[in-house]
């Protein structure tokens, strides 16, 4: 597990090399193995034969995340509150006796495995825009422990160690060197141990500042009268950012607020016992099971159809230089792939290169590539008006208006470019695939490619199954959004696919309420506050309520004699048909929108739908929100429109932003409660109707182990 | 119960709480100890005859800290006196220290207190004294407690008062203000503030000014639009979801402004009164305190005054002049509104919208106000209420006798 290793100058390099596993993980085993080691450390030290040591990995990576499967299974805080103060007592071993101690990081440090390394006095870092450093615990709900949010604050100050605790972000090298989370870069592998030999012979019986005498927390404590000002606003901030649904932003708020007014050792044991708290609650067991889980099982693939080879993509031509074709060029070129970008003229599909060009430099100014590669990434983008020159593209994306004829012709003329085993996708919301590709010649070739705006920065796909669509042509797909580190869920051809049939739910149970005598506003805060990024009414708008309701009667043919109205259809109707309010492009919707931007609800709507209801029970609105996707994503689930909880959960959080603290729509079951929910939407469907009933899948997913929770399935 | 018997009540001239106000070079403990000086002068009492003094005071650290109550007492020379005890109920304070003082006194247990109030926010900035509610965001995040100007817009927004309304009142308040000094109505009571030497310092409130004007009020930027884009508006909507978005319509002109100021209140049974020779200028009917939803906060005031009511078997009709402090212009305007009050008996020499409101004292100062001119109209009975932070409100009901 450990390889110890000294040289002449009495500098000990130690050596991360876990037994059986891919990675260095940090957990407990650990921190024990580490015992004998400190005792040795300390020995030598006292014999005047250790000068100082490095931290460094055998293997890709320095050391990656803490043992999640651990995180999600226990349940008990007082078990992990004191594994947290043994790794407290760890750190504090490491860094205390004044050994000096350099982390070598020459390949990913991210979360626990950071930690160790902010243990350390010193952190060079090699100089490779692929590592990644850093600590995004917030990511799945959690936080550091073992004393290293009050370590950052130590080093940043308050106000910058909680920007950069809670930003989630992984950084990259140079950028991780500009926020101040590490010391120095080196090169290349040898320049990196050299560095970290010669700051050792430079510094000898080297301490932390908060071992030194006298020493302050950047910037100040929370004593502060003009830091306090400045973390009141912080704080006034993120309630308004999170609507206090992020337990882990705040845990990592108060234990540095909290940690600032005491000395060191009690300021790691608040986070501490903060740290246990919170991996106990219910945000973090589903953001672990969602965002861990669920996306490693999508990622080995529990969505791509057996038996077909990997599907190497190397060119990808896209048709439509707009906003989404241009976000898929970036999320394609960026990735390492070429691109061929067409639209009508050379002239418009050259802005799609500078949409690119300035994505990219984004990239290098966030140090993901070096300025020195920009010209030799760009020179893979080629822009074009000819068909033709998609010869050799291993698959097409089309991402043009949403005009039945115009995508028809312009995938048609690319087909003809085309060999038997490329593919063709095609970007749309509302065309059935089906249609789309009734006229190609090799219509099993034909997929969906659902992107979601900004295509670049939404990390999912829907794969789109038509009717003529070959299991093969979807694994492609599968591989190819895998390739541009997109997740990719593979979804049935029916109205809104799955994301948009579900999000529809959510603004048609909000528009009921109106119609019900809710105030707007209320509706809309509802919503927000839920955690979801837009109010139902202003969802409505955006996508103009005609899409809205065409999907619901889509819904309606769909079912036939079994539908029963939705009431929000009523009023989609008389907002159409009389007020002739169509949405957010007509500049009239439920909202009325200012020439500077500014919008608020339209006033008339009071008119048509009096507020009635002048009291109101929070949480039942709350739930009659979140019930109605939830419920739909079931209809989903049975009807296979999503194939599996994991596809459904993702889908959910980053196909409409059902809030992510719940791990999305499947989880929220889960966390809710299976009886619970079953009782409760019972109620509902009594007292609102069919669009409360739940369908059978929910029992036998009841049984499926992934449903429960799927316990160490991935690392 | 014994009746409680104001033998007096006087104040200093209320200063501007800011650098630039001219009681910002008196330090904090000298405003009280000229008012309590002012106040055995007038009254004539011994050290002795002194069972309690009660102080509130809103921000008790630095200069207010370790006890102002006491330590202003050995600075007036009454080390003789008993008692001496600082409170704080945010900015009832002033109010709350009477209302004490008489409980103690009805109980029979005491004879003959000092109450009041004082602040210095010039000197001891309002909130310097930290507190959790205002600064852990482990508390104010979870309670969305809002900064006071926010919460006075959301009172704004939800009774759908317009900024005209506001102005309107903050005008309102500064022509009465005005015409009260003018006419010396406050003269009677206020102790003039002078150095070592006895040069004047500050003799009049300092605040209130003639030439306020409706079309320069209405040009003043909302003060609380910056806090509210912070994040402390979406805090209310979070417990208020039922409003689109907070209206930011409190400026500085029509929000009350800081002021630095004591007051005190001579509180005794009958038989104290009579031993000492004091004729009672009132009495006290009864007080109460309240509590509301502490992220609006300043609603308080209705609830108070009709548990007051309640308390003594009075009415609306009851009472003859009213005193509802103006922390802000909706919070004044909703009382008015709410209990459907003669605007002509509510705050009728203007309030801290115009001559400012020095937290700890402002209790003290209402009720000295209210009991001047009830005596000036003739009129038997007054109520004081004031809003405060959390959502606490105080009022007391006082009449002639």
């Amino acid at each position: 597990m450990i390889r110890l290793k000294k040289d002449t100058d009495n500098i000990m390099t130690i050596i991360f090399d876990m037994k059986d596993r891919p990675h260095n993980v940090v957990n407990h085993e650990i921190s024990e193995a580490f015992v004998p080691v400190l005792q040795r450390l300390q020995e030598e030290k006292a014999q005047g034969q250790l000068r100082g040591v490095i931290l460094t990995s055998a293997k890709n990576s320095f050391l990656s995340g803490g043992d999640l499967g651990y995180l999600y299974d226990v349940d008990d805080p007082e078990e992990l509150f004191q594994q947290a103060e043994k790794l407290s007592h760890f750190f504090r071993a490491l860094e205390k006796p004044g050994v000096p101690v350099v982390a070598a990081i020459s390949g990913n440090a991210l979360g626990s495995g950071f930690e160790v390394a902010m243990a350390c006095h010193h952190r060079i870092v090699l100089d490779d825009p692929r590592v990644r450093v850093g600590m995004p615990e917030v990511n799945l709900g959690l936080m550091p422990s073992g004393g290293n949010v009050i370590r950052m604050m130590w080093l940043l100050g308050i106000e910058q160690a909680y920007n950069v605790l809670t930003s989630g972000r992984h950084y990259s090298p140079q950028e991780a060197l500009k926020v101040g989370i590490i010391d120095e870069l080196a090169n290349n592998q040898k320049e990196l141990m050299e560095k970290a030999r010669e700051w050792l012979l430079s510094h000898t019986d080297w301490h932390r500042p908060w071992d030194q005498p006298g020493s302050e927390i950047p910037g100040g404590t929370a004593n502060d009268p003009k830091l306090i000002l400045k973390i009141r606003s912080m704080a006034a901030q993120m309630a308004a950012a999170t609507y206090n649904n992020s337990p882990a932003k705040r845990a990592i708020l108060n234990v540095l607020v909290q940690g600032s007014k005491v000395d060191f050792g009690t300021a790691c044991r608040i986070e501490n016992r903060r740290f246990a708290h919170l991996v106990c609650s219910p945000t973090a067991k589903n953001m672990i099971s969602t965002f861990w889980m669920d996306y490693h099982a999508i990622k080995t693939g529990i969505n791509r159809p057996r038996g077909y080879g990997r599907f190497r993509v190397r060119k990808v031509g896209i048709i439509g230089s707009g906003q989404m074709g241009s976000g898929i060029a970036v999320a394609c070129i960026q990735h390492g792939l070429s691109v061929v970008l067409k639209d009508v003229s050379k002239a418009i599909a050259e802005r799609g290169r500078e949409f690119v060009s300035q994505r990219i430099d984004q990239l290098i100014q966030e140090g993901t590539f070096h300025p020195s590669e920009k010209e030799q990434i760009m020179k893979r983008l080629v822009t074009t008006d000819k068909a033709a020159d998609f010869k050799e593209c291993d698959i097409i994306v089309e991402a043009v208006f949403e005009s039945e004829a115009l995508k028809q012709k312009v995938t048609t003329e690319a087909e003809a470019q085309l060999d038997h085993y490329s593919i063709i996708g095609t970007n749309t919301v509302s065309i059935p695939i089906s249609k789309l590709s009734a006229g190609m010649q090799r219509p099993e070739n034909y997929v969906g490619l659902h992107f979601f705006h900004p295509a670049d920065q939404v990390p999912l796909v829907e794969i789109v199954r038509g009717k003529d669509t070959s299991d093969e042509t979807i694994a492609r797909a599968v591989d190819f959004a895998q390739r541009i580190m997109k997740i990719p869920i593979v979804v049935k051809d029916i109205w809104g696919f799955y994301a948009g049939r579900v999000r529809n739910t959510y603004i048609l149970e909000g528009i009921s309420m109106l119609q019900e005598g809710y105030s707007p506003a209320l509706i809309e805060n509802s919503g927000r506050q839920l955690g979801l990024p837009h109010g139902p009414l202003e969802l409505a708008d955006a996508l103009g309520l005609q899409l809205v309701l065409k999907y619901e009667e889509q819904a309606a043919n769909h079912y036939g004699s079994k539908y029963v109205q939705h009431p929000a259809v009523e009023v989609l109707k008389v907002m159409l048909q009389e007020h002739q309010r169509t949405g957010r492009s007509a500049k009239a919707g439920f909202y009325e929108y200012g020439e500077d931007g500014t919008r608020q609800l339209w006033s008339g709507l009071t008119e048509s739908w009096p507020n009635t209801q002048k009291t109101y029970d929070r949480q039942n609105l709350n739930e009659r929100l979140l019930f109605s996707q939830v419920i739909e994503a079931l209809w989903c689930m049975q009807e296979k429109v999503v194939t599996s909880s994991a596809a459904a959960n993702l889908g959910s959080v980053y196909g409409w932003g059902f809030p992510r603290e719940t791990g999305g729509v499947i989880r929220f079951i889960q966390d809710y409660g299976m009886d619970e929910f079953m009782k409760q939407s019972q109620q509902y469907h009594k007292k609102l109707g069919q669009r409360f009933r739940i369908p059978k899948v929910l029992k036998e997913l009841m049984l499926e182990p992934a449903f429960l929770g799927a316990k160490g399935a991935v690392e | 119960m014994n009746d409680v018997f104001i033998y007096d009540a006087l104040r200093t001239p209320r200063g501007r709480g800011k650098q630039n106000g001219a009681l910002y070079e008196v330090k904090p403990v000298h405003l009280l100890e000229v008012a309590l000086r002012a106040l055995q002068k007038r009254s004539g009492f011994n050290a002795t005859d002194i069972d309690d003094m009660i102080i509130g005071c809103v921000t008790p650290t630095g200069d207010q800290g370790f006890n102002i109550a006491r330590t202003a007492m050995l600075e007036a020379g009454l080390s003789a006196a008993n008692g001496g005890m600082q409170i704080n109920r945010y900015c009832t304070s002033g109010l709350e220290a009477v209302n004490l003082a008489a409980a103690k006194i009805a109980a029979g247990w005491e004879s003959l207190s000092v109450a009041g109030g004082t602040e210095s926010m010039s000197r001891v900035p309002m909130g310097s004294d930290g507190g959790a509610l205002l600064n852990d965001p482990g508390v104010f995040m979870t309670q969305n407690y809002l900064p006071q100007g926010v919460a006075a817009d959301l009172i704004a927004t939800m009774e759908g008062f317009t900024r005209e309304e506001l102005d309107a009142y903050a005008l309102r308040s500064h022509q009465r203000a005005q015409k009260a000094k003018d006419n010396g109505y406050f003269k009677p009571s206020i102790v003039p503030i002078c150095d070592a030497s006895g040069l004047p310092i500050l003799s009049k409130d300092e605040l209130v000014r003639a030439d306020v004007d409706l079309e320069r009020m209405s040009a003043l930027r909302p003060a609380f639009t910056a806090l509210g884009q912070q994040g402390f508006a979406a805090m209310a909507l979070h417990r208020y979801p039922e409003i689109e978005k907070v209206h930011h319509l409190h400026t500085a002109a029509n929000s009350c402004a800081l002021a630095d100021g004591a007051a005190l209140v001579l509180l005794g049974n009958a038989e104290k009164g009579k031993e000492l020779g004091l004729k009672p200028r009132a009495r006290i009917v009864n007080c109460t305190t309240v509590s509301v939803d502490p992220t609006i906060m300043l609603t308080g005031p209705v609830a108070a005054t009709k548990r007051v009511l309640k308390n003594c078997g009075k009415t609306v009709a009851d009472i003859d002049l009213w005193e509802c402090n103006e922390a802000f212009a909706a919070v004044a305007l909703k009382y008015e509104r709410d209990l459907k009050l003669d605007p002509e008996k509510l705050n009728v020499n203007g309030g801290s919208i115009a001559l400012g409101h020095p937290l700890g004292a402002t209790g003290a100062i209402l009720l000295g106000t209210v009991l001047d001119e009830l005596e000036r109209q003739d009129l038997q009975t007054g109520l004081v209420t004031l809003c405060a932070g959390a959502g606490l409100a105080v009022a007391t009901i006082i009449e002639r006798v």
